[in-house]
């Protein structure tokens, strides 16, 4: 509870600082406060388990677990601001708060117990980040993403309200444990399954899963690259927890397990399939993270005991490849003056051999390819799946996942081969670190993947 | 009692006969406010005095001034005014006529179904409301400033005006208008 008023608070401190031209200082002070968060999430033990202010949040387990996995990834964020807006002046506070306020919303998706504050935590996730996707305000790209992420983000916004609305005429509260009961004894009711899918329909929006994924791949590419990363990683991680723990809260009537093995189905088709035919880069992760979108709602379907702890080394591994890819895209962007064409990464090995070697090591650990952290992750999905009797939908995945290696296998060959004019690739000490971080971690983690299960 | 509701039910029904009959579109968005102070006056005489201040203070105050700068901003006028086509028409005659009817029978289904159970009397009360507030509902109501905040912050930063951007310009206040729209409507 007092790390939300820290992250609270801690937006606020950051403008002031912008407000007093303390430039240099956001990145660092904010990094500080996020880890201060960490730290209180640590040591708050009294929390645990235990409903806060009349049941809206509860801290348990996988809250607290995806907090801090949300908290570690928007540090590494920030450690990538400080190369990403050296350059810039106007409104840097302002970007970093806003992200800042976003992370404020994840953490309330995390561990809500109360259909409001999933609306709120939604909501108090998706304003800022409206707003970070029109950040490049000369950019006619970043202004359409920024302008259809609003609308289409309102509109899945008014569906989940519409179910939630739906769920509450049912079970007359908004608290989880009462829905629950309620669920429970009248499960079948037609009302209270329409609101569990309009609910279901305004989560997937948030995490691209087809068919509400059409907003995703623009959207990607127009939203400064920072603001990519946050979305693709932190936005994810959190609407996936939120997803996972209304699943539970419902006891998966079998009408909403079939929506979602449909969802599930068609996700994991069309986003390997589309991914195949991308050649722009922020396109090709927008596809690839529909992609693991598919794998999660698989996670999700098989609704089991281990669930929470597969759902987070899935989200958190995905998300250091994620961070980690998205800072060497930077890098050569900036080297060949602002393409996103996946040629841009032509000649990295022979100019950058350890950036070059951390790429290699992260697109293969989103392939899910041993010993990396991304084929254990896909692995325990599998196991989850083929434990809930669902041998079907795991082949099917298998055969999507290997369909799954060409796309970012394409991206490593370019990256290994050498190009005529060798490009001049400058790595920022800070973005040095987090890309290392990161493919070490993953490379780690799937080693010893005991550490995080 | 009784007179003032008659009072208050004849305003708003034909205040809001008259937004959408005024050929002007300024004189329907003032008919509009008169029928959102009518509807006002009801929440008080149903004892909810908060709902009838937020209402006076969002819908009237907030909602209805920007729909007036918005038609004179656009300069709407009857030579403007796109004619409908007969098509358009029939659609709109059937589509409001289904709901009236729609309407009707839940009227007709519905009386003597609910059962009000428990109802407080009290529970308008700017007081209740108050309580509620800051017991059950503290931390979305302390959160939701979170929220206000970063909609300030996104009208601020996207309204204001960029000296290096220039051929944006057009594009750019396009957004901030928006903004500021979505700024006062939340």
């Amino acid at each position: 509870m007092s790390a939300l008023i820290l992250t609270s608070v801690l937006g606020v401190i950051l403008l002031y600082l912008g407000l007093f031209g303390g430039k240099k200082l956001l990145a660092p002070v904010g990094i500080l406060g996020l880890l201060g968060a960490i730290a209180l999430f640590v040591m708050d033990k009294q929390y645990i388990n235990i409903p806060q202010f009349a049941n809206m949040l509860s801290f348990d387990a996988m809250g607290i677990s995806f907090s801090i996995g949300l908290l570690v990834i928007t540090i590494l964020i920030f450690i990538f601001g400080i190369d990403y807006y050296a350059n810039e002046e106007k409104n840097v506070a302002e970007q970093f708060a806003l992200m800042i306020f976003s992370v404020t919303g994840a953490l309330m998706m995390v561990s809500y117990t109360n259909l409001l504050s999933l609306f709120l935590g939604i909501e108090i996730l998706s304003i800022p980040l409206y707003i970070l996707a029109g950040g490049k305000r000369n950019s006619m790209r970043s202004g359409e993403a920024s302008f259809k992420y609003f609308l289409l983000g309102s509109f899945s916004s008014a569906f989940l309200l519409m179910g939630i609305a739906l769920i509450y005429g049912v079970a007359a509260s908004f608290e989880l444990p009462k829905v629950m009961a309620m669920a429970a004894t009248s499960g079948t009711n037609i009302l209270f399954l329409l609101g569990c899918f309009f609910v279901i329909v305004g989560m997937t929006f948030k995490v691209a899963a087809v068919p509400f994924h059409f907003w995703s791949p623009d959207v990607y590419e127009g939203a400064p690259t920072l603001v990519t990363t946050f979305m693709a990683t932190v936005v994810k991680m959190a609407a996936f927890a939120a997803l996972f723990r209304f699943v539970t809260m419902i006891g998966m009537p079998a009408a909403v397990g079939k929506a979602l093995l449909l969802i599930a189905i068609v996700t994991l088709l069309v986003g390997n399939i589309t991914a195949l035919r991308q050649s722009h880069f922020k396109r090709l992760m927008a596809y690839s993270s529909i992609a693991h979108s598919g794998f999660l709602l698989m996670a999700i379907l098989s609704n089991s005991a281990n669930t929470p702890s597969v759902l987070f080394y899935y989200t958190f591994t995905y998300a250091l490849a994620t961070v980690g890819l998205f800072i060497v895209f930077t890098v050569a962007k900036r080297a060949a003056n602002g393409d996103e064409h996946i040629r841009i990464f032509r000649g990295l090995f022979r100019s950058q051999p350890w950036i070059g070697v951390m790429l290699l090591v992260m697109m293969l650990s989103l392939a899910g390819i041993p010993p990396f952290a991304g084929f254990f992750a896909k692995v325990n999905v599998f196991m989850l799946a083929l434990g809930a009797g669902q041998i079907g939908l795991t082949v099917f995945a298998v055969v999507m996942a290997l369909v799954g290696i060409y796309y970012y296998a394409v991206v490593v060959r370019e990256a290994f081969t050498a190009s005529e004019n060798e490009p001049a690739l400058v790595v920022a000490p800070t973005n040095w670190l987090v890309i290392s971080l990161c493919g070490i971690a993953v490379l780690v983690l799937g080693v010893m993947p005991g550490w995080l299960l | 009692m009784i007179y003032l509701f008659y009072l208050f039910a004849t305003i708003s029904v034909i205040s809001a006969l008259f937004v959408v009959a005024a050929k002007s579109p300024v004189n329907s968005v003032i008919s509009l406010i008169v029928c959102f102070l009518s509807i006002a006056g009801h929440y008080i005489l149903l004892n909810a005095q908060f709902l009838a201040m937020v209402h006076i203070i969002v819908y009237t105050g907030a909602i209805m001034v920007l729909f007036l700068f918005v038609i004179m901003l656009l300069n709407l006028n009857k030579s403007t005014e796109p004619q409908k086509s007969l098509i358009t028409r029939i659609a709109a005659v059937a589509a409001g006529g289904l709901f009236l009817l729609t309407l009707l029978g839940a009227i007709k289904n519905g009386i003597g179904i609910a059962t009000p159970g428990g109802y407080d009397g009290g529970i308008g009360l700017v007081k209740s409301v108050g309580m509620s507030l800051f017991t059950d509902f503290l931390v979305p109501f302390e959160l939701s400033s979170v929220l206000f905040l970063s909609a300030i912050i996104g009208a601020v930063m996207l309204g204001k005006k960029e000296s290096t951007a220039k051929q944006m310009a057009t594009g750019d206040s396009a957004y901030a208008g928006l903004n500021q729209a979505e700024h006062i409507v939340r």
